[in-house]
């Protein structure tokens, strides 16, 4: 249970709300290179944060993101036609520089003396890896880039897609902190049939784990950027399989690895109160993606969804009722139904509502996971609105983080045991089982 | 199969104005829940986070017998008197944590099949092993370190 207040300031992002302001003092993903393929493309809708912008790829590559209307008459700029230096808007031929400055307004005489005071908001926006991330805060605040490992590997190694949630990004996040439904809604419960049957996590050691033992221990560790959330099953000799997922401020987690599959993990970004983009990587840190990895990723496995082509909303959404099958639901073979992880994921989460009554949950011991997830964000958020306390998880040190899957003694912590397996290492390969 | 419609179907059963019409009455508390301190840092822990409001809840400090738990009025009670009812325990620790004490709570939750949680509260961030080991065994979660907002943040979110 949350008190509404506390719901409140967690679920709303937009300008001016607490956690709006700590989500911009971070780079966040907001558009895959794809969507502005080559320089003097055309431009981009863009929402996030309750924010709408366009984003421009110049003639000359410089990449900008901007308020969405012209300054003129509030015309929006995805109709802009993209000239050298910029973008034009087609009805009175005002044209703006890749930082949203004025630089032609045809119908003022001292035309460069109007164009001084006519600036759209404007935000930095850059490619790291294949993603163009934004910062939407104060520049003055402006953290380093992002150095997360997903994005830093070389590029054949690492493959992100993105499809729309429509909820909020706090109903999303929360699966990806939540271990515990995985052995359910993704693992098909005692059949464990889920697992094998993904390209993307069959032939791993764990999934025996995760099949044997339906009721893992979980241990909630504090972290530098977050959580670090282990979830512990019974493994040969009196040891035990532990499951490792890292959560970063304020909205990225990995899942654990199995075998020597890629590593996964997301962003769940806000586009507003009511929509999220889930972000979804995979990278494998030693070596390159094989063909049938990418072609299984691009074709919806793993934590990946099925689009509908041209756009990134995938095919199974709420329109068509996720094409829940319910005779594959009966056999077991789907145990929701529904096919892939992420699509599971986003039926379930969606059906909660856009902004989900947390008043009325009935919470259990095993989510602590996500209560201490939400009591750092609240205290994150009131700590930089009340005495402007910078938040964690934006600074490299904060980025270099992994997921795990190991073996342990009984008697050992698993941070202890795990060691520096958690830290992002380039060359290295992940620790998995 | 005749296909649903309206409230039926996904798209617009999860809207905002459909959420509208979830039925709205009052919860029952929905734990039955037994906190024990095992040692006397956590003891004035948990003491301060009795004197809060809270619905079902009973608060102990651990006992030197092995068969008791003791009321915050210093009433000694048996471990599984107290517990019978119950249907989630909260082991609250810190490095002088009793394990003797915790192993007898926690047998006796495991014979019940009684849900554990333990908070490892560590002020200056240290634990030791011997504390870890002593409560892992029995605490189906933990958190590590816990502090008492912790505590009073897990108790209110499942209603005890």
């Amino acid at each position: 249970m949350l008190r509404p207040d506390i719901n409140d300031l967690l679920t709303q992002t937009g300008p001016g709300t607490p956690m709006g302001a700590l989500f911009r003092r971070y780079w966040q993903p907001v558009l895959h290179t794809e969507e502005l393929p080559e320089d003097g493309c055309p431009p981009v809708r863009v929402k996030i944060l309750s924010e709408r912008l366009i984003a421009v790829r110049t003639p000359e590559g410089e990449y900008g993101l901007m308020d969405e209307f012209c300054a003129h008459r509030g015309i929006s700029l995805f109709f802009g036609r993209v000239e050298e230096g910029g973008l034009r808007c087609p009805y009175h031929g005002w044209k703006y520089d890749a930082n949203g400055q004025a630089i032609d307004v045809p119908s003022e005489l001292n035309n460069s003396e109007f164009c001084k005071n006519v600036k759209l908001r404007s935000y930095p926006l850059v490619k790291v890896g294949d993603i163009l991330w934004a910062y939407l805060g104060d520049p003055a605040q402006q953290p380093p880039l992002p150095t997360w490992e997903f994005a830093t590997v070389p590029e054949k190694q690492t493959f992100t897609s993105k499809r729309l949630q429509e909820c909020n990004w706090l109903q999303a996040l929360e699966g990806g902190i939540d271990s515990s439904h995985v052995t359910w809604l993704h693992g098909g419960g005692p059949s464990g049939a889920g697992l094998e049957a993904d390209p993307l996590f069959k032939g791993s050691k764990g999934n025996h784990y995760n099949k044997s033992d339906l009721k893992p221990f979980f241990e909630v560790v504090e972290n530098e950027g977050g959580l670090l959330i282990g979830a512990r099953r019974n493994a040969e000799d009196g040891q035990y399989y532990w499951r490792v997922t890292p959560w970063v401020l304020p909205n990225f987690t990995m899942v654990p690895p199995r075998g020597d599959h890629p590593m996964h993990g997301h962003f769940w970004v806000p586009i507003d109160d009511e929509n999220c983009w889930a972000w979804s990587f995979d990278y494998h840190p030693a070596r390159e993606l094989t063909d049938a990895e990418v072609a299984a990723m691009k074709a919806g496995a793993g934590v990946h969804s099925e689009n509908i082509p041209g756009t990134y909303r995938p095919v199974a959404n709420k329109d068509n009722d996720y094409l829940i099958d319910r005779e594959k639901q009966k056999t077991g073979e789907l145990f929701s139904g529904v096919k892939g992880i992420a699509i599971q994921d986003s039926s379930l989460q969606e059906s909660m509502g856009p902004i989900v009554d947390r008043t009325k949950e009935r919470l259990v011991a095993t989510d602590a996971g996500i209560i201490k997830a939400r009591q750092k964000l609240r205290r994150a958020a009131e700590a930089l609105r009340d005495n402007g306390t910078e938040p964690v998880g934006n600074i490299p040190e904060h980025q270099q983080i992994r997921s795990v899957a190991i073996v342990l003694p009984a008697d050992q912590p698993f941070v202890e045991g795990i060691g520096e397996a958690f830290v992002a290492r380039p060359g290295v390969a992940q620790t998995t089982v | 199969m005749v296909e649903p419609i309206l409230v039926s179907s996904c798209a617009r059963a999860t809207t905002a104005e459909e959420a509208a019409y979830r039925i709205d009455y009052p919860l029952a508390y929905a734990r039955s829940t037994r906190v024990v301190a095992f040692d006397a840092a956590a003891a004035e822990v948990v003491r301060a986070v009795a004197e809060r409001p809270w619905g079902q809840a009973q608060f102990y400090t651990a006992s030197d017998s092995p068969t008791d738990l003791v009321t915050l009025a210093g009433e000694h009670r048996l471990i599984e008197a107290e517990v019978e009812h119950s249907d989630s325990v909260i082991m609250v620790a810190t490095d002088g944590i009793n394990a003797a004490a915790v192993a007898a709570v926690g047998a006796a939750c495991r014979e019940r099949s009684i849900m554990t949680a333990g908070l490892l509260l560590t002020g200056d961030g240290t634990l030791s092993g011997d504390t870890l080991a002593a409560i892992r065994p029995h605490a189906r979660i933990l958190l590590v370190p816990a502090d008492q907002d912790d505590l009073v943040e897990l108790l209110t979110a499942i209603r005890a």
